[in-house]
């Protein structure tokens, strides 16, 4: 047991000057945890870390889905030829700030971690016929200025509006700027309806971006097939289904959606997809 | 996790009394309108961020400027050579959405309100929330207080518009007061500090309504300020609830008339002891607050 320390360190992995890019599992779209497990996969991440669960998750059970039982886990993977740190983890919902301290400590003591890159997504009311943005937010001006040569929207003002709380990730970033460890929180906007599913165009935005930020060379080759199997299978059911084909017609031009027919498409949606699956 | 404070501050032996949210806000707008009142001066905070998710991100131009996170101040202010140290809450710390602090963090919390109260030698503590009682919002609230010592009830019994717990019908002197206003009397008695938790009374059928009671925090500051000898002007407090009193009215007259029926018969509570048979039974006031939990019910918890 941690028994107040919550970090279990399997081996001291090799890094000298490394990157940490973190992903929420099961975040909206499933954006982090796909994006996460893709690096991982693609340069053969190493799992060398852990978070103990005991302080940050309710632990009163399992969660089961699609049939599995599901468990809070939080892991650390590193890319050493890469100088690349993974870390991906379900969000906690207690002690945040020792949780987001946590994988500071591991990324600051034991990767020598020089910058920081958040993925999150947002709900978008667009059509998935929309390009995909890349929004970035900062904690310092200087990491501003060197994302400036990169194709994202960095110049986002917003308050948190009265009743709602600041994102796990605006809480991280805040931390990593108290620690001088220069981040960013990235963010993509996700249709509506694809926010319970997986939304491949933007696991490629984002992963297009790390990819020439972090200078990883990798071959997008899958992703764009994923894409493309999407976008046919939605094609399908718009040709299937008047109202959807409707709905997302609407959207395209800009016009909104009542509520009961956000509803509708978001069901309708689902339901296809995962009967194609 | 701790506490800091600003400045060097000498104090011989100051009266704190500390407050957070809770039902209607009733101890916390007393305790934060006095402090206003007095003008006290803020001089130190219990750092937040292991207690508090944020509650504000401010982003610029792309950058992220600050997180804001719930106050917890200390203020002070010396008044007719009579010290006070006043401590507000913002939020009580909670874990998994409850709304009252319990546990390990709750119990943290009132230990380093604590410490500065033993900093700066504090010889009495008051703490204030509120008392759900079967009352009506045209009444004036009573005040429920209770000492963590035996020697303060016969201090209690003096203070006007006040009723211990045994005073209350069908209390036998058993209660609970719920989160750190409750908590923090009983960590001080565990650490040798003299305290009192002042309660107004705030009617049932109100009590899950997001709605500050004034009238309730006028109640407690009447008998709080008499008890601490100090004199203030209590009116911004009668031009709050005259705002907050149409709200409650409007809400009244939407209650089904069988149950406002009901509840207009609570206009009629007496309290003078020694407690006869007033205008309702006990019986009766057992039906209503059936009747009222029943109709909160299938309102969908009563907010």
């Amino acid at each position: 047991m941690s028994q107040g320390y919550p970090i279990k360190i399997y081996k001291e992995p090799d890094l000298r000057r490394s990157s940490l890019v973190l992903g929420w599992s099961e975040d909206m779209g499933n954006l982090g945890g796909k994006a996460t497990d893709y690096l991982n996969r693609k340069l053969k991440g190493q799992e060398f870390a852990e978070i103990e669960p005991e302080d940050f998750f309710s632990l009163g059970g399992v969660a089961i889905k699609d049939n599995l039982a599901q468990f809070p886990e939080s892991k650390f993977y590193a890319c050493p030829e890469h100088e690349l740190v993974v870390f991906q983890s379900y969000s906690p919902v207690a002690e945040w700030h020792k949780f987001l301290n946590s994988v500071l400590d591991v990324a600051e003591h034991h990767c020598r971690v020089k910058e920081l890159y958040i993925i999150g997504a947002i709900i978008s009311s667009s059509a998935h016929t929309t390009p995909r943005e890349l929004l970035a937010v900062v904690n310092s001006a200087d990491m501003r200025e060197i994302l400036s040569q990169y194709d994202l929207t960095r110049d986002m003002d917003y308050q948190t509006t009265p009743g709602e709380r600041p994102t796990l990730n605006s809480f991280l970033l805040w931390i990593a700027k108290g620690r001088n460890i220069p981040g960013v929180s990235l963010w993509v906007p996700i249709p509506f309806y694809l926010a319970a599913m997986e939304d491949p165009q933007a696991q490629k935005k984002v992963l297009n971006f790390l990819n020439e930020r972090l200078d990883l060379k990798i071959d997008f080759g899958d992703v764009d097939q994923e894409i493309r199997e999407q976008n046919e299978q939605l094609t399908r059911a718009r040709s299937l289904f008047p109202e959807i084909d409707d709905y997302i017609n609407r959207l395209e031009s800009n016009l909104t959606l009542s509520e009961e027919e956000n509803g509708e498409l978001i069901k309708k949606i689902e339901e296809f997809l995962r009967e194609s699956d | 996790m701790g506490v800091r404070l600003y400045q060097g501050l000498h104090l011989e032996n100051p009266i704190l009394v500390a407050s957070w949210p809770g039902i209607g806000n009733i101890g916390m707008i007393a305790v934060d309108t006095l402090r206003g009142m007095l003008g006290a001066e803020e001089f130190g905070e219990i750092e937040p961020w292991d207690f508090f998710y944020p509650k504000r991100a401010v982003i610029r131009k792309g950058v992220l400027e600050y997180l804001e996170f719930p106050d917890n101040k200390f203020y002070f202010k010396v008044i007719q050579g009579k010290e006070f140290i006043f401590f507000v809450g913002e939020e009580q710390p909670t874990d998994g959405g409850r709304v009252y602090a319990e546990g390990k963090k709750a119990y943290h919390m009132a230990n380093l309100v604590l410490d500065v109260a033993e900093k700066f030698k504090c010889h009495r503590i008051y703490t204030s929330g509120a008392a759900v009682a079967l009352t009506h919002h045209t009444i004036k609230p009573r005040v429920w207080a209770v000492p963590n010592s035996e020697r303060l009830i016969q201090e209690i019994r003096r203070y006007e518009n006040t009723v211990l717990m045994s005073d209350i019908e069908g209390r036998g002197g058993q209660g609970n007061i719920t989160g750190l206003n409750g908590l923090l009397l009983g960590v001080a008695q565990k650490r040798g500090f003299e305290a009192i938790c002042l309660m107004g009374e705030i009617p049932v059928y109100l009590q899950g309504l997001p709605l500050s009671y004034p009238k309730a925090s006028k109640s407690v500051l009447e008998v709080l300020t008499r008890s601490l000898e100090i004199e203030v002007n209590l009116d911004k407090l009668d031009e709050l609830d005259e705002k907050v009193e149409r709200r409650i009215e409007e809400f009244y007259q939407q209650i089904p008339l069988a149950i406002r029926g009901q509840l207009d018969r609570l206009k009629h509570v007496t309290y003078d002891k020694p407690a006869g048979p007033g205008p309702i039974t006990e019986e009766e006031k057992k039906r209503i607050m059936e009747d009222v939990e029943k109709f909160f019910k299938k309102r969908g918890g009563g907010g």
